[in-house]
């Protein structure tokens, strides 16, 4: 057969274009087209797993561990979303939350410093309903936050027993005695 | 025919993952040191299950002490410290009388467990070789006495001194002492 042109290119189409004429049928890239199109519907039906968007929904934890638990406030709580003050680790937290202000549940946000000191409590974990011991340790150094005011009371005790009062002001021995905002770092599972 | 195949494939494949992510959210993953929690499964952070002693620690004095038993200037360090004292029992027993010892909340049984595994954990080289465990016995017994902190403190490092059981009272001194 006489190739249609003698440029190098244009023989190069065409030999592709033959080929494909001679080997492929005329309903090809309709099947698989059409198998693609039905692969991709399907596929979001199948059993898979979907913890992660049930997650995002403002309801109760889709796993829950046997409840209720002795604390009023793990019966309450969620472990997803640290910006509210049902978080599981705030049962005896008392002031703005340091998620909310550019920080994390442990960590202080930028331009505060975290308090060499703290208290230390204990909640319950709604998910596995195990009792984890949590540092409430304030960040300090900067003007208060004044987002996202929580007060959870779970073993908080009076001012004369300071080291289980959340009412102080917890930057001792810090640089400065300007609160800004309160972590909730995790210390340890009791046992 | 070969679209069938593909479908009975991906199916297959949903089923396996399926079955790999249906892992109990309870106490498996708890068993490996996870805690359920968004924002520790980001950071992968596992926490470690603590004996009693250590959670009364932890709950009464943590706080200022430090887990690691060193903390700011103003609280006394016990990390190489703490031991001198159950040398001599004037020290053992200002150990126990220290007013957030002995007026804290919690009971005899574990304020004794708590000291001794406190002085077996911080401060195990400063121990008397035949130091004596406190008892609850002991603890509830000790724990009665009101003490003046700062004068009781002097007292028993002067003593300590006097006995060779401590080189020099710097050893276990305190900058802001006269605070209290």
């Amino acid at each position: 057969m006489k190739p249609i042109s003698k440029n190098r290119f244009d023989r190069l189409i065409e030999l592709a274009s033959r080929r494909a004429a001679q080997r492929i049928s005329r309903r090809s890239f309709l099947t698989r087209c059409g198998g693609w199109l039905v692969a991709s519907s399907a596929l979001p039906l199948l059993p898979v797993s979907r913890r992660a968007q049930a997650g995002d929904a403002p309801q109760k934890p889709p796993q829950k561990a046997k409840g209720p638990f002795a604390s009023e406030f793990a019966n309450q709580a969620q472990t997803k979303d640290p910006t509210q003050c049902n978080y599981w680790r705030y049962c005896s937290s008392d002031g703005y939350l340091c998620a909310c202000c550019g920080g994390g549940p442990s960590t202080c946000p930028p331009g505060s410093s975290p308090s060499p000191t703290s208290w230390v409590g204990s909640c319950i974990n709604p998910d596995d309903g195990k009792t984890y011991l949590i540092a409430y340790r304030d960040c300090c150094g900067k003007d208060s936050c004044g987002r996202c005011s929580c007060l959870g009371q779970e073993g908080d005790m009076p001012e004369y027993r300071p080291q289980v009062n959340n009412d102080i002001i917890w930057c001792f021995g810090s640089s400065s005695m300007v609160y800004h905002c309160s972590s909730a770092g995790l210390v340890g599972l009791a046992e | 025919m070969r679209l069938c195949r593909g479908v009975v494939l991906l199916v297959g494949a949903g089923a396996l993952m399926c079955h790999a992510q249906n892992v109990p959210v309870g106490t498996q993953s708890v068993a490996a040191g996870n805690v359920p929690d968004a924002v520790t499964r980001k950071t992968g952070l596992r926490v470690a299950p603590m004996a009693r002693p250590a959670r009364i620690y932890a709950e009464n004095c943590e706080g200022c002490h430090g887990w690691a038993g060193v903390s700011v200037t103003e609280i006394p360090t016990l990390k190489g410290r703490v031991g001198y004292f159950a040398r001599i029992p004037e020290g053992r027993r200002y150990l126990v009388q220290v007013p957030n010892v002995a007026l804290n909340p919690s009971s005899d049984e574990d304020i004794a467990a708590m000291m001794n595994w406190l002085l077996a954990t911080y401060s195990r080289a400063e121990l008397p070789a035949d130091f004596v465990p406190y008892s609850a016995a002991e603890v509830a017994q000790l724990r009665k006495a009101r003490i003046d902190v700062v004068a009781d403190r002097r007292r028993v490092i002067a003593a300590l001194v006097a006995a060779n059981e401590l080189p020099s009272s710097d050893v276990l001194s305190m900058p802001h002492a006269s605070l209290y």
